[in-house]
C-alpha cells in the first residue's frame, strides 16, 4: 500500500466548474494523466488537499481543425497527439515530439497540457522523502541551498517536455481559463528561467487548449532527443527543428531545445545561416552555436557537458536530414 | 483516524463483474486491485511508472496502475492478468509466454501480458517493431526480451490462424 | 506394447514446470500474502553516512495507537552475515551507522499511514563521524576506521604469485598494461524485497516467506538474530521475482520482518520500495584493475599480473569471497601459468556489495579481454587467433589448482566465428561498425560450502504414494531460472516416465531437505546429480517390486518408464501396477539422493583462499558482439550478439537460451547504460529511472549457439549455462567500439557521454599527430 496525503477528488464536466471547484481549495492541483504530478505525489514532493481531475470535460479531449489554425485540446493523450495526421501534416515536429515522451503506456494517458506543465526536474528533487530530508532538501522544495549550484540563488531544475519546443517552432498560443475568465498568450510566455517557479500560470489557472496557425507553405520540420536508452527517458537534450530552403540554401531556421535549462525555447541567433548552403561547414557552425546555447547543468547523473554538446549534435543531424529532404522534394 | 477521509463509492467493471466499493479518494489503483479487491496478480515494481509491472487495461488501454487514483476509474472496465484466462485455459499470450520462455521469473510477465494484449487487440499481425514499441514501458530483468518477443509472436499467430483465444 | 520405450525428458526443450502460475497472475510472490489481520512493517533508516547513535528514543512510535510493535538492536541476539568468518552486520544498526539508508529502527502498525507516524516519532541522536565514499578515501592514512577489527578499512587483502611471472614477462615479445575502472551496478531484479511473517504466539514459533535465494541461510540467521532454535522457525519459500545475487545473503527485511511479528505476536508483512531495494543493494563493486600481460609473437599468454581495488561499502557480506574470485579466476580459461594478484577489498560509507551474476569474474574479465585484443592488433593477429593459441586441454589442473575436466571453449570459438560471419566481415564493415569478440567462463558451484558441515552438498527426496504420483521434494530455491524444472527432468529421464507424473515443492523447511540455495550455479549441476541419484533409488525399488510381481530376477526386469516387464513377449505391468507392488506391506515409498563433489575439485593450498574458484566443472562461452556507433552523438547501437556456451549438455535448451541470452543482456546493461552514483553517500540513482536497465528498444536479437563439452561428472554431462556468458558481453562491447572507432574504454559503462569524450580526445590527438607529420614533412 503506497502512502499518498490525504486529498478530496472532484470530478469537473466543464471547464468553468474545474476553475471554480480549484479555486475554493487553494492547496489543490489540477490533475490530468497524472504521470508527473502523481509520481511527485507519491514522493510526498507535491502534498495537495485536492486534485481537480479533468479527463470528463469533453472541451479538453479533442483536436479541432479550422482553415487557418488547429486547436489542440490540453487533455488530448499523447498518443493521440503522436498519430494524428492532421498534426502529422502541419507540425511534424509536435507530431514526433509527442511519440518520444516516455514510454508507450505513459502516452496512453499522458496529455499535453501535462506535457507542456511538467514540473522541471533535477536529481536533487525527484527522490524519496527520505532522501530530500537527508539531504537537507533544496532551494526548489522546502530548502535553502542548491546542490546543483552551490551557493546561488537560481534553481536550474530542467524542463524536460518534449512537446513545447516542437510547439515554440510555429509560434503555438495557449489558451488559460483562470478565476478572472480566458486568455491567451504565446507558449513562449508560459515559460519563465527559473527552476522553481518555471510557468506564469496565475493561481488557479487551466491549461485548456494550444492553437497552432497553420503555415501558408508546407513547413519542414523534425523532433530529435538524447536519451541513454531508447524509451522511458526524460530528454537528456531535445531539439525541435524547423527548416525551409530556397535554391539550395537555408532560408528558414528555427530551433527549440529542452532538457538543458529551466525553460523550453527557441534559439537566437540564427539569422546568420540564413541564405548559407547547408554544407559541413554550415551544420558545424550550426551545431557550435546550439551548443553555446544549450547551457545544461549538473540535474541529472548524466554529466552536463555531454548534454550540451549532444544539443549541438542533434541539431546538426536534424538539419543534415532535413536539408536532404528539402534538396530531394525539389529536384 | 481523526480525519474524516474524502470517499468515493467507486463503481467499475472489473475482469467482467461488476461491483462497487468505497474507496479513499487518495487510493491508487494498483493498491484497490492488490487489497481491495485481492487481485494480486497485478505487480508493483517500482516507486511510480519506471517499471511497467503494473500495467493494467483501461477500457482497453494499457496504463500503469501504480500511476492511477482508483476513484478516477468511475464507469470504468478494467481488465488484469487474473481475469484474462476464461474457464483456467490459458490464452494465446499467456500459452506464448508460458511455451517460448517469455516468462522466466514471472514478475513482469502480468504487465507484459497486458500490454501484449493490447497490442494484438489493436494490431492482430504485428511486426517486431510493432512488438518492441508496444512493450517499451515495461522492464523485464530475466530474458533479455528475446524470447518476449517469440512468445507475443507464437499467439499471433496462433490467433491469426483462427485457434480459439480461449 | 512393443512400441513402449522411455518418454525423454532431457534434451527436449521444455515449458518451465511452474509457467502456467506465472502467466496466469496466480503465482503468489512474497509481498502478495495478505491476511485480514496482517500488519505493516516499515523501517526507519539513517539519514546520515557515518555516525555514532547516542540515543534513540522509541516511547512515542511505541504509544502512538495502532502501533503494535517496535524493534530496535536491542531486540537482536546477535551479528550476522553470509560469512561465518565476518558476521559483522545487525538487522538494525547496533551503536553506530555506516551508510546512508541503513535500518536503525522497524515498526509494525495497523495500517501504512500510522507505521510512517510511527517512524517520524522515533528520535535519534546521531554523533556524525567522517565518512568515505570512495575506496581512496577511506584507505587514506589516519581515515576512521568503519570497524575496529579491520585496520586501514580493508575488509581483505587478498594475493598470489604463481609461476615465475617476472621472468615469463621479460621473455615475451610484447607486454602492455590496461587501467580500467568498472562502476559499481545493482541486479535490479524486478520484485522489489519483501517478506511476509507470521508469529504464532500460542507455540511461540515463526513462520517467514521472504523473497530469498537462499531460504537456508535466512533461515539460520534469523535463529541467530531472534535468538530462536532453528526448528522453531518454518521458511517457506514464496515464488520469487528474480535474485540474480541480491539475494544470496539473509538480507535486514527478511530479518526485521521475524523481529516484528514476534514483538507484534502478530503477521507482519514488509514490503521495501524500488529506493529501499536499492539501498539493500548487494550488487557488484566498483573495481579498480590494473593489468599487464606478456604476450609472444604468436599471440601465446606468458604471463598475467594485476590487482584489483574493489569498494565493497559498509560491511563485509560476501566481500571475501568477491575479492578472492576476482583473483583466482584468471585461471580457467585460459593456458595461463604465470600470474600475480594483488587484491584489496576496502570498507566505505556506502551500501553493501554482494555477489552479482558473474560473482567477482566479471571486472577482471573485462580488463583482460580487453587487453589482450589491442595486445592482438599490435602483432598483427586476429583476435580468435590470440584466443586459440592459449587453449586448455582438458582434463587438466590450473596452476592454482583448479579441477577441469570438460572444455568446449575452442567449439565455442568455431560457432561464434561462423554464426557472426566473422571472417568474411571483420574490417569490411561500413563506416562506424564494428565486431569485437570475448571469452568467459564461470564455475558450477563452489566445490567447498561456505558452512562445512559434513553433509552433501545436495539431497533430494521423491515420495510415491497410492496415487502413482511422484512429489519431488527440495531445498533448491526456484528463483525464476527453472530449477524446479530441471530436477523435474531429471528424475523423469532417470526413471522415463512422463513429467506430467512429478509435482515439485521447492524450499519449505518443514517439508523439503536442506539445500544451500540458488548461488554459483550449483544447483543444475549439484542438485541435478542429487535428483538423478535419487531417481536411481527410486528406481531400484520400483525394479524389485516389479520383478516380485512378474516372478523373475531383477536383472530380468525392463524398465520401460511407464512400463516394467520381463521381456518383450511379456505385456508387463503398468507404472500404477508396479507402484502398487512397491507399496504393499511396506507404505508409501520416501527415497533420497544425494550428491558431493570430489575433493580434488575443492581447490588448492598454494595461497591463503585458493579455494575459491574450485569447482566440478566449468562451463565456457564466446561472444561476438556487432555494434554500429553515431559519431555524432556517440550513441552505440548493438546491432547483434552471436553467443556460444558450452554447457555440457543442454537438459533444456530452451532454459538454456533464456538463461544465455538473460546473461548476455545483463552484461549489455552493466557495459552501456548501468552504474550507481552517489551524493555525499546518498544514492541518487536508487530509481529506474536514473539507474538504466535496458529496454526492449534497445535490446538486441541475441542468436545463442548451445555447445554441449559434456563434464565426466555432470548430470548427464551437464554444467552451468546461467552465468558463464555475461562477462564476455563487457570486452566484446567495447572491442567492437574499438574496431569501430579506433579508441578503447577503460571505463564503463561506456555511457554515449564517456565514448563522446573518448573520440573527441581521439580527433585532437589525430590532429595533433598530423599537424606533427606535416611539420616534418
Amino acid at each position: 500500500m503506497e502512502l499518498l496525503s490525504e486529498l478530496k477528488l472532484h470530478h469537473p464536466i466543464s471547464v468553468e466548474d474545474a476553475v471554480s471547484l480549484h479555486a475554493a481549495a487553494p492547496t489543490g492541483r489540477y490533475l490530468a494523466g497524472g504521470s508527473d504530478l502523481l509520481v511527485n505525489v507519491r514522493r510526498g514532493i507535491e502534498q495537495p488537499g485536492s486534485l481537480v481531475y479533468l479527463d470528463n470535460i469533453a472541451e479538453l479531449q479533442s483536436i479541432t481543425d479550422a482553415p487557418d489554425q488547429i486547436t489542440i485540446g490540453a487533455g488530448v493523450t499523447l498518443r493521440e497527439l503522436a498519430n494524428s495526421a492532421l498534426v502529422h501534416e502541419h507540425f511534424a515536429a509536435v507530431a514526433q515530439a509527442a511519440g518520444e515522451v516516455a514510454g508507450p503506456s505513459h502516452r496512453e494517458y499522458g496529455t499535453l497540457g501535462g506535457n507542456l506543465c511538467l514540473d522541471t526536474r533535477c536529481v536533487f528533487y525527484n527522490q524519496s522523502e527520505w532522501w530530500r530530508a537527508a539531504n537537507n532538501y533544496c532551494l526548489k522544495s522546502r530548502g535553502d541551498i542548491c546542490h546543483v549550484a552551490p551557493g546561488g540563488k537560481k534553481c536550474f531544475a530542467a524542463f524536460s517536455g518534449d512537446v513545447a519546443p516542437a510547439l515554440l517552432l510555429f509560434d503555438a498560443e495557449v489558451e488559460l481559463a483562470g478565476p478572472s475568465g480566458r486568455r491567451r498568450m504565446a507558449l513562449a510566455e508560459l515559460y519563465r528561467n527559473d527552476g522553481m517557479d518555471h510557468l506564469t500560470l496565475e493561481t488557479g489557472e487551466l491549461l485548456v487548449a494550444v492553437h497552432v496557425a497553420k503555415p501558408s507553405v508546407p513547413v519542414t520540420s523534425a523532433y530529435a532527443k538524447s536519451r541513454v536508452r531508447g524509451s522511458i527517458d526524460f530528454p537528456l537534450a531535445g531539439v525541435a527543428l524547423r527548416m525551409a530552403m530556397r535554391d539550395g540554401r537555408i532560408a528558414e531556421l528555427r530551433v527549440g531545445l529542452t532538457g538543458v535549462s529551466p525553460l523550453p525555447f527557441l534559439a537566437g541567433k540564427l539569422d546568420k545561416f540564413i541564405g548559407r548552403a547547408p554544407d559541413q561547414a554550415c551544420l558545424e557552425d550550426l551545431r557550435d552555436a546550439i551548443r553555446s546555447q544549450a547551457k545544461a547543468m549538473k540535474t541529472t547523473v548524466t554529466p552536463p557537458h555531454y548534454r550540451r554538446r549532444v544539443a549541438g549534435a542533434l541539431t546538426l543531424k536534424l538539419a543534415q536530414s532535413l536539408a536532404q529532404d528539402l534538396v530531394e522534394a525539389s529536384s | 483516524m481523526t480525519k474524516t477521509i474524502a470517499k468515493t463509492v467507486l463503481s467499475l467493471n472489473l475482469n467482467g463483474v461488476v461491483r462497487d466499493d468505497v474507496i479513499p479518494d487518495n487510493l491508487l489503483l494498483v493498491d484497490y486491485l492488490r487489497e481491495k479487491a485481492s487481485l494480486t496478480g497485478t505487480k508493483i515494481g517500482c516507486d511510480g511508472g519506471e517499471c511497467g509491472a503494473c500495467t493494467v487495461l483501461i477500457d482497453g488501454r494499457p496504463r500503469h496502475a501504480c500511476l492511477t487514483l482508483a476513484a478516477t476509474c468511475q464507469d470504468s472496465e478494467i481488465e488484469t492478468i487474473d481475469g484474462l484466462s476464461r474457464d483456467s485455459r490459458l490464452t494465446a499470450l499467456q500459452r506464448g509466454f508460458n511455451e517460448k520462455l517469455g516468462a522466466q521469473c514471472g514478475f513482469c510477465t502480468p504487465g507484459m501480458i497486458m500490454a501484449s494484449e493490447a497490442l494484438l487487440r489493436r494490431i492482430p499481425n504485428p511486426s517486431e517493431t510493432d512488438i518492441r514499441d508496444a512493450l517499451a514501458a515495461n522492464i523485464c530483468r530475466c530474458t533479455g526480451y528475446v524470447k518476449i518477443i517469440e512468445a507475443v509472436q507464437f499467439a499471433a499467430q496462433a490467433l491469426t490462424e483462427g485457434e480459439p483465444a480461449a | 506394447m512393443n512400441e513402449t520405450s522411455p518418454a525423454q525428458s532431457i534434451g527436449v526443450p521444455k515449458p518451465l514446470v511452474d509457467g502456467p502460475e506465472k502467466t496466469t497472475g496466480k503465482a503468489m510472490f512474497a509481498a502478495d500474502f495478505q491476511t485480514a489481520e496482517t500488519l505493516v512493517g516499515r523501517i526507519l533508516r539513517s539519514p546520515v553516512a557515518h555516525a555514532n547513535i547516542i540515543a534513540m528514543d522509541i516511547a512515542k512510535a511505541e504509544a502512538l495507537p495502532g502501533v503494535h510493535a517496535v524493534v530496535t538492536e536491542a531486540d537482536c541476539s546477535d551479528s550476522y552475515g553470509v560469512l561465518p568468518i565476518a558476521m559483522n552486520e545487525w538487522a538494525l544498526a547496533r551503536g553506530r551507522v555506516r551508510y546512508r539508508g541503513e535500518p536503525v529502527a522497524a515498526v509494525a502498525a495497523i495500517d501504512v499511514a500510522t507505521a510512517q507516524r510511527a517512524l517520524d516519532l522515533i528520535e535519534v541522536t546521531y554523533e556524525e563521524l567522517p565518512a568515505y565514499f570512495t575506496a581512496e578515501a577511506a584507505r587514506a592514512e589516519g581515515a576512521v576506521l568503519l570497524h575496529d577489527d579491520k585496520p586501514g578499512n580493508i575488509e581483505r587483502d587478498a594475493e598470489f604469485d604463481l609461476g615465475d611471472v617476472d621472468a615469463e614477462l621479460a621473455a615475451a615479445d610484447l607486454v602492455r598494461e590496461i587501467d580500467v575502472n568498472c562502476a559499481e551496478v545493482c541486479q535490479v531484479q524486478m520484485e522489489p524485497h519483501a517478506a511476509f511473517a507470521e508469529y504464532d504466539g500460542a507455540r511461540e514459533r515463526l513462520t517467514i516467506r521472504p523473497s530469498t535465494q537462499v531460504p537456508f541461510y535466512v533461515h539460520k540467521m534469523l535463529a541467530r538474530t531472534m535468538g530462536m532454535a532453528e526448528g522453531h522457525i518454518r521458511v517457506i519459500k514464496p515464488h520469487i521475482g528474480g535474485g540474480f545475487g541480491s539475494r544470496t545473503e539473509t538480507l535486514q527485511s527478511d530479518l526485521i520482518a521475524g523481529l516484528l511479528a514476534r514483538k507484534a505476536r502478530a503477521t507482519v508483512k514488509v514490503v521495501l520500495s524500488r529506493e529501499e531495494t536499492f539501498i539493500t543493494h548487494r550488487g557488484r563493486p566498483e573495481s579498480r584493475i590494473k593489468m599487464k600481460v606478456g604476450m609472444k609473437a604468436d599471440g601465446t599468454i606468458t604471463a598475467v599480473d594485476f590487482t584489483v581495488q574493489q569498494r565493497g561499502g559498509a560491511y563485509s557480506g560476501y566481500g571475501i569471497v568477491t575479492i578472492l574470485y576476482s583473483g583466482s579466476m584468471i585461471y580457467g580459461l585460459y593456458n595461463i601459468v604465470s600470474a600475480r594478484f594483488q587484491g584489496v577489498r576496502v570498507l566505505t560509507n556506502t551500501p553493501p556489495c554482494g555477489a552479482f551474476r558473474g560473482h567477482g569474474t566479471v571486472k577482471t574479465r573485462f580488463a583482460f579481454e580487453g587487453l589482450i585484443d589491442d595486445m592482438a592488433r599490435e602483432l598483427g593477429l586476429d583476435p580468435f587467433a590470440v584466443r586459440r593459441a592459449n587453449l586448455l586441454v582438458a582434463p587438466t589442473m590450473t596452476e592454482n589448482d583448479l579441477l577441469v575436466n570438460s572444455y568446449g571453449l575452442d567449439q565455442c570459438l568455431d560457432w561464434v566465428e561462423n554464426a557472426s560471419g566473422w571472417k568474411s566481415r571483420k574490417g569490411k564493415l561500413a563506416p562506424n561498425k564494428g565486431l569485437g569478440m570475448a571469452c568467459s567462463h564461470y564455475i558450477s558451484g563452489a566445490s567447498k560450502p561456505k558452512h562445512w558441515t559434513g553433509e552433501p552438498h545436495a539431497t533430494i527426496h521423491l515420495r510415491v504414494d497410492w496415487d502413482a504420483s511422484i512429489t519431488l521434494l527440495t531445498g533448491a530455491a526456484e528463483i525464476g531460472q527453472g530449477s524446479s524444472t530441471v530436477m523435474a527432468q531429471c528424475v523423469a529421464e532417470t526413471l522415463g516416465v512422463d513429467m506430467g507424473r512429478i509435482n515439485v515443492i521447492s524450499s519449505d523447511s518443514a517439508l523439503t531437505p536442506k539445500d544451500n540455495g540458488s548461488y554459483s550455479s550449483r544447483v543444475t549441476f549439484m542438485v541435478g546429480n542429487a535428483s538423478i541419484d535419487a531417481a536411481q533409488n527410486l528406481k531400484a525399488r520400483l525394479v524389485e517390486a516389479a520383478a516380485r510381481k512378474l516372478e523373475i530376477p531383477a536383472a530380468d526386469v525392463e524398465c520401460l518408464g511407464e512400463v516394467y516387464r520381463g521381456g518383450q513377449q511379456d505385456q508387463g505391468l503398468t507404472f500404477e501396477e508396479v507402484v502398487m507392488e512397491a507399496l504393499s506391506g511396506e507404505g508409501t515409498i520416501t527415497v533420497k539422493g544425494n550428491y558431493d563433489t570430489i575433493p580434488e575439485s575443492w581447490g588448492g593450498r598454494k595461497y591463503r583462499g585458493a579455494a575459491i574458484g574450485g569447482t566440478m566443472a566449468f562451463s565456457y562461452a564466446a561472444q561476438v558482439v556487432e555494434v554500429t556507433v553515431d559519431p555524432h552523438t556517440a550513441e552505440i547501437t548493438v546491432d547483434k550478439v552471436w553467443v556460444a556456451h558450452d554447457c555440457g549438455k543442454a537438459l533444456n535448451p530452451l532454459a538454456v537460451e533464456g538463461q544465455v541470452q538473460g546473461s548476455v543482456w545483463m552484461g549489455m546493461g552493466q557495459a552501456m547504460s548501468e552504474e550507481t552514483a552517489f551524493h555525499e553517500g546518498l544514492p541518487l540513482a536508487a530509481n529506474m529511472l536514473d539507474y538504466r536497465v535496458p529496454t526492449i528498444i534497445e535490446s538486441p536479437p541475441i542468436e545463442v549457439g548451445i555447445i554441449e563439452a559434456a563434464d565426466p561428472h555432470g548430470p548427464f554431462g551437464a554444467k552451468e549455462a546461467g552465468e558463464g556468458s555475461l562477462s564476455g558481453f563487457l570486452p566484446a562491447l567495447t572491442n567492437a567500439v574499438a574496431d569501430a572507432m579506433g579508441v578503447r574504454a577503460a571505463e564503463l559503462p561506456l555511457t554515449p557521454d564517456r565514448l563522446l569524450e573518448l573520440l573527441e580526445k581521439k580527433v585532437r590527438e589525430d590532429a595533433a599527430t598530423s599537424g606533427r607529420n606535416r611539420g616534418a614533412a
